[in-house]
């Protein structure tokens, strides 16, 4: 009944799987990958296994219209434990996965990484407050009539978003990061002003929040600086938690954190071409869409 | 074809047939086709035959894994890839027997049964198509007819850069992640540093699920493999047991030299009320 042969099937062999584990454990601590990796990226490469996409039939149509080859997947992670410091934890868990999945683009001899996407994972449990996975994954392309790159650039966008950039005369080069923490004591900012009967400002708490948003994006500007000339910024997020006083800490704190995250582009304003608007009217009902999604509310 | 129908329920049957035949009165296809879908799939030269569906309701077995290890639970993972299988093969055989040359716009859902954690039911369903002029070079591996997940829109678009669709295929690995021993846990307090062996589980589980599916996809004969998506999940299971999960369609370029599209020059739309 199967429909395809498939190999690795029977019985799990343990030998397999612990010489799996340490050849896992000796290239990510060297900083390289194990040689099953390897050998997969280097047959797609070459065309010996189907080269594999992200982008739908659209993109492929960027390989005939701008010489954009999809080449295969390629990916890169990092458990990280942030003891001390949640923007470090940010920082280095996205740094380590990214530059993880640099390396397999650029064993691929890869020119660019698209469709790059961005996923944590937390344990759940209790005692896992403290650490999560930062995962990306992204479409390696060669691009035609240029030289196989050591470095390859990343974008968060398509390969037909990728084609647009370039033709416009912009390259996306990296993705940058900017994250931001603070605690803020509340000791000359009492409850009663919170409850008060008129309309105020809680002035303290809006002029810290500002302040590690501020940090935020001022770290997100400094490591952009580092790949290109512009960031394109697509997700920026915000929390902020109040926790009460306990027996060490005699008033109530404020935790604020915000972090942005971008695709860093290389433009010169003065070589941008122009390109013509056209109106374009979209058949894609979306009335029509809404009423199929309530059918599933109704069952 | 007869010893597909033989396997099929006569009801089955006798609903296929009436979709089908298109001469005799009253017979009408159905399809979950939105309105675009429905006619660019009639724009790519196709026509819509019916829905068909492939069931499976599977027991996953039972495995232990070493606390403090990583390793793939393969009684799972077979569970998983077996019950999916079942469920697409089905499916494609009440295509079969619509003599469709393919199944498009094809969902494969999981779903987990309230009443026991280690019951799943698995769901294909899609819409079965053939080529309005009958031609044969649409399909899939073995003369089977081609499986896709890919929208009406998408497919059209899939046959006007020159590829055929041939076969959904998928890897699945599902993964116990060791836990961290007391010491270790302990002198991780307070401290800055990558957790090795939660990464490698994590590396480990989504290279053999991509490596899987893309060897289904050399299997089918495809050159290529599109809109590949890759899940990540935890069907109710404990806490330290993954899945990851790899989807597409594979592709290979369209033979037949009369029947490939006019090149088609793309037009860059920026839409400017999104």
């Amino acid at each position: 009944m199967s429909r395809f042969d498939r190999p690795g099937k029977g019985l799990p062999d343990e030998d397999a799987g612990r010489a799996r584990q340490s050849a896992w454990d000796t290239a990510l601590s060297q900083g390289s990958l194990p040689a099953f990796v390897k050998e997969r990226l280097a047959e797609t490469a070459s065309g010996k296994r189907p080269w594999v996409t992200t982008a739908s039939p659209a993109g492929l149509l960027a390989q005939r219209s701008h010489g954009i080859r999809p080449l295969g997947l390629v990916s890169g992670n990092c458990w990280f434990h942030y003891g001390y410091s949640w923007t470090r934890g940010h920082y280095e868990g996205w740094h380590t996965a990214i530059d993880r999945l640099r390396l397999e683009a650029a064993l691929m001899g890869a020119n660019a990484v698209v469709d790059v996407t961005m996923q944590v994972k937390r344990m759940p449990g209790e005692g896992n407050g403290d650490h999560m996975d930062y995962a990306v994954s992204g479409t390696a392309v060669r691009i035609d009539g240029l030289p196989e790159s050591a470095n390859p650039a990343l974008a968060t966008v398509s390969a037909l978003e990728f084609a647009r950039l370039l033709e416009s005369g912009i390259v996306p080069v990296g993705i940058a990061i900017g994250a931001y923490f603070n605690w803020f004591v509340a000791t000359g900012y009492s409850a009663g002003n919170a409850l008060s009967f008129w309309n105020q400002e809680l002035g303290p708490l809006s002029t810290f929040l500002t302040q590690v948003r501020r940090q935020a994006l001022q770290e997100l500007r400094d490591d952009g600086m580092r790949l290109g000339s512009g960031v394109l910024a697509h997700t920026q997020h915000s929390e902020l938690y109040r926790i009460e006083a306990d027996e060490n800490n005699p008033y109530t704190r404020f935790l604020a954190r915000h972090i942005a995250l971008g695709t860093a582009i290389i433009h010169d304003s003065r070589t941008r071409r122009p390109f013509g608007v056209r109106p374009v009217l979209n058949v894609r009902d979306s009335a029509l869409l809404a009423a199929t999604d309530t059918t599933k509310e109704a069952l | 074809m007869s010893d597909v129908t033989e396997t099929l329920p006569q009801h089955a049957i006798e609903r296929l047939k009436g979709l089908r035949d298109t001469n005799r009165h009253g017979g009408i296809f159905t399809s979950d086709f939105s309105v675009n879908e429905f006619l660019m799939v009639g724009e790519a030269g196709f026509e819509p035959l019916g829905l068909v569906i492939g069931t499976c309701i599977y027991h996953t077995g039972i495995q232990y894994a070493g606390w403090a290890k990583n390793q793939e639970m393969s009684v799972l993972s077979q569970a998983m890839y077996e019950a999916r299988e079942l469920a697409m093969s089905r499916m494609e055989q009440e295509a079969s027997a619509l003599s469709a040359d393919g199944v498009v716009g094809v969902r494969l859902e999981v779903k987990r049964m309230d009443w026991d954690k280690d019951i799943l039911e698995f769901l294909a369903v899609g819409t079965a198509i053939a080529h309005s002029k009958g031609h044969p070079g649409f399909k899939g591996p073995a003369g089977k007819p081609f499986t896709s997940d890919l929208s009406g829109q998408d497919f059209w678009m899939l046959l006007q850069s020159g590829y055929r669709p041939l076969a959904l295929v998928m890897g699945s690995c599902v993964y116990h992640v060791a836990h961290q021993g007391m010491l270790q846990s302990l002198g991780n307090l307070g401290r800055n540093t990558e957790m090795p062996l939660f990464t490698q589980a994590m590396y480990d589980a989504r290279e053999l699920a991509m490596e899987r599916m893309q060897h289904e996809a050399q299997e089918a004969g495809a050159e290529g493999v599109v809109a590949v998506q890759l899940h990540e999940g935890s069907h109710n299971w404990q806490p330290h047991v993954i899945e990851f999960f790899a989807i597409g369609t594979a592709v290979k370029p369209i033979e037949d030299a009369a029947i490939i599209p006019e090149r088609l020059v793309p037009q860059i739309v920026i839409p400017v009320n999104d």
